[in-house]
């Protein structure tokens, strides 16, 4: 079970929260509010699915070459974020589909 | 192995079980915000509210991030938790409701960097 | 030239699978060459999330290099399908240049 396992202390999910604490202040900021924003739109391979980890390798590079994060990403996060979830199906999509009938589940 | 294919393959009330184990880890003020969630979901289910699942694992799994991260409940989902179900299911006013929530992110991300003085 | 975003969002995808095709290279690279160009407001971010997308649509190979400084970077090179796409982008702009000029020339 996805997110239930990965927040329950998963070994991954906590050496990818460690990543994220490592990065600097201002990097992690907005790590942790991309974040926050991404699981509200949830996209149906979030928890287990490279983006998250994605991003991190990202920041690191930013990092690593001296950028500032708004420099880096843009000032409008919001817009980032949505440019990376764009072709993904989100939970709703998935519900949405549940309720107009298209086969998301074995029929009874 | 995804969420959707565990919950099609396996018995609701085992995976209902499942949720309510996870609630109960949470703290007090979280487990809350979760019985409203919830009901304000349970209209939107079909018969056996299977296709409530993924819905009630993400809203869950939001809890649990945030409670894990130190963030109060208002902070993450809003004060409006029937706004939040709905955006959820992705119904009348989502749009809105991802619109506010993208203005949430832009606000935070300027002010706390704004606070750290860069 | 300002404010280019919102006519440059379908094309740039083009323009990066075309920097792509001329030589294998990484998104600092890819978002530098594009500023040179003249699009001043493409920033790193625009182009990791361009990246993300070749790479689930399988239009890229990508290859991770230790690099001098810093975590590993993914270098990309166009793969068929990606060479494919790049045509198709071409005769796509091609046909839509043509036809936006006819419509200014033709103005009296």
């Amino acid at each position: 079970m996805g997110i239930a396992d990965i927040i329950e202390g998963k070994k991954q999910w906590r050496a990818h929260m460690a990543r994220v604490k490592a990065l600097p202040p201002d990097y992690q900021i907005v790590y942790k509010e991309m974040q926050r924003y991404l699981f509200k739109v949830g996209p149906v391979d979030l928890p287990d699915g490279p983006l998250l980890p994605g991003i991190v390798d990202f920041f690191e590079e930013g990092v690593a070459a001296g950028t500032g994060v708004l420099a880096l990403i843009g000032s409008d996060v919001a817009a980032f974020c949505d440019d990376l979830v764009k072709d993904s199906r989100t939970y709703a999509d998935v519900y949405q589909e549940s309720i107009n009938g298209k086969p998301v589940t074995d029929e009874r | 192995m995804s969420f959707w294919e565990t919950i099609t393959g396996s018995d609701l009330t085992r995976e209902w079980k499942a949720f309510e184990a996870r609630a109960e880890a949470l703290p007090p003020e979280y487990r809350g915000a979760w019985e409203q969630i919830k009901g304000h979901l349970f209209p939107y289910g079909d018969f056996t509210g299977r296709n409530l699942m993924p819905l009630l694992d993400a809203a869950l799994g939001l809890l649990e991030e945030a409670s894990a991260d130190g963030q109060s409940v208002s902070e993450v989902l809003g004060d409006d938790i029937p706004s939040f179900c709905t955006a959820l299911v992705g119904g009348e006013g989502a749009r809105t409701y991802r619109d506010r929530w993208r203005e949430q992110l832009n606000r935070n991300v300027a002010r706390k960097l704004g606070r750290l003085g860069g | 030239m300002d404010d280019l975003t919102e006519m440059l969002k379908g094309t740039l995808e083009g323009c990066v699978l075309e920097i792509i095709g001329g030589e294998e290279t990484y998104g600092y690279a890819i978002t530098r060459r594009l500023n040179d160009l003249g699009f001043a407001d493409v920033v790193e971010g625009t182009v990791y999330t361009i990246l993300l997308r070749l790479e689930r649509k399988a239009l890229v190979q990508v290859t991770k290099r230790p690099s001098e400084l810093g975590p590993p970077r993914k270098f990309y090179t166009l793969n068929d399908a990606g060479r494919a796409e790049l045509a198709t982008f071409w005769a796509k702009w091609e046909y839509l240049s043509s036809r936006i000029d006819r419509l200014k020339e033709g103005g009296r």
